[in-house]
């Protein structure tokens, strides 16, 4: 399976050069694509001092818009990728788990792949974690579907599903399309993964946006995803 | 509150309703921004279909009668919208100047390296 490692990277100075060059040390048999969203940090000049491959969008896209430049790429280079991973710049993702993920996906022939942190493992009840279940009550209801883990980040698409990322509006790497795609009939499952915690470097979260992106998720998945139509 | 005004409330809510979920299915529109023409039309049929919410925020806020309550909620949600979308629209002017900018001085560049022979 030829696979590429999307990494959108948002002032990832302190991180994307060890994501990165654990990647090429240790899986060569991956290509990964860095996505700089126009940081306002170092994230750019240390990807060309490195000589990393990465898209260098000029100005800040969002995560929505950087991935979406990543999918392109693998879409459109005629390489003919198979897959694509989202992984994120900060060093939470372990690689060692995308061939577990890899293989499920081919052996089931499924569409997405979660990377979960809870599908064997009991999900903590902290205040992060409510977002967490409200998510997953939301798809649930919404989908009958259980997936424990909506909100992480590391997620495997097959070759159709990096097709509809690509060129499509309202696909943005979150639960809302998770549960849109299963509900109209995309097949999903998660995998058990250990996530470690950021290194260095800030997170995106603070309760402002926690609950804005709360409040942006619950209103898509209980609402929009019925009216929306999906042509693939 | 007059009948016929809550009619004509609910009917331009039912509307608007309608158009947003139109633009939705034809990916026309970002959720993101559907969000507040799917809540405000939503609350203003609240309004309409109780009108005792409006009666009692009138009666707090001193307002003469609920009819103004609900002129004077329209007329401030909609300034903090202009506001807002104020906001975006010059920060979206900027992004499209450092964009067309970017654009320009790459090529440049790129001509340059081939010109001087360092095209790697």
């Amino acid at each position: 399976m030829k696979l590429l490692i999307v990494i959108p990277a948002y002032n990832e100075q302190e991180n994307i050069a060890r994501v990165v060059d654990n990647l090429i040390e240790h899986y060569p048999q991956y290509d990964y694509l860095v996505v700089n969203d126009g940081s306002k940090d170092r994230t750019a000049q240390i990807c060309r001092e490195k000589g990393y491959r990465f898209l260098d969008l000029p100005v800040n896209l969002g995560l929505a818009g950087a991935f979406q430049a990543g999918l392109q790429y693998a879409y459109r280079t005629g390489g003919g990728y198979d897959a694509a991973m989202q992984f994120d710049g900060d060093g939470q993702h372990d690689p060692s788990y995308i061939e577990k993920m890899a293989s499920l996906m081919e052996k089931e022939n499924l569409d997405v792949v979660i990377g979960s942190r809870f599908k064997e493992e009991k999900k903590p009840f902290s205040l992060r974690m409510m977002g967490n279940r409200m998510i997953q009550l939301a798809i649930k209801m919404t989908t009958g579907a259980t997936i424990k883990d909506p909100t992480s980040g590391m997620r495997l698409l097959n070759r159709s599903m990096v097709r509809e990322f690509a060129q499509n509006l309202n696909y943005g790497p979150e639960p809302d399309t998770i549960a849109y795609l299963i509900r109209t009939g995309a097949r999903v499952e998660e995998v058990q993964v250990q996530m470690m915690d950021r290194i260095a470097g800030e997170s995106y979260f603070n309760l402002r946006r926690s609950v804005e992106y709360m409040v942006r998720m619950c209103v898509s998945i209980v609402f929009f995803q019925w009216i929306r139509r999906r042509r693939g | 509150m007059s009948v016929t005004f809550r009619i004509i409330l609910i009917v331009v809510s039912v509307l608007t309703l309608w158009y947003t979920a139109r633009k939705i299915r034809k990916s026309q529109m970002q959720i993101e921004d559907a969000i507040f023409w799917i809540g405000f039309p939503a609350v203003l049929v609240l309004l309409s279909v109780v009108p005792d919410i409006a009666k009692w925020a009138a009666g707090i806020l001193g307002v003469q009668s609920e009819v103004n309550f609900i002129y004077l909620s329209i007329i401030f949600v909609l300034i903090l919208k202009i506001f807002s979308l104020s906001i975006r629209f010059s920060q979206m002017d900027a992004k499209i100047r450092t964009l067309v900018q970017e654009i320009a001085i790459r090529e440049r560049l790129e001509k340059e390296k081939i010109k001087n022979g360092t095209k790697v």
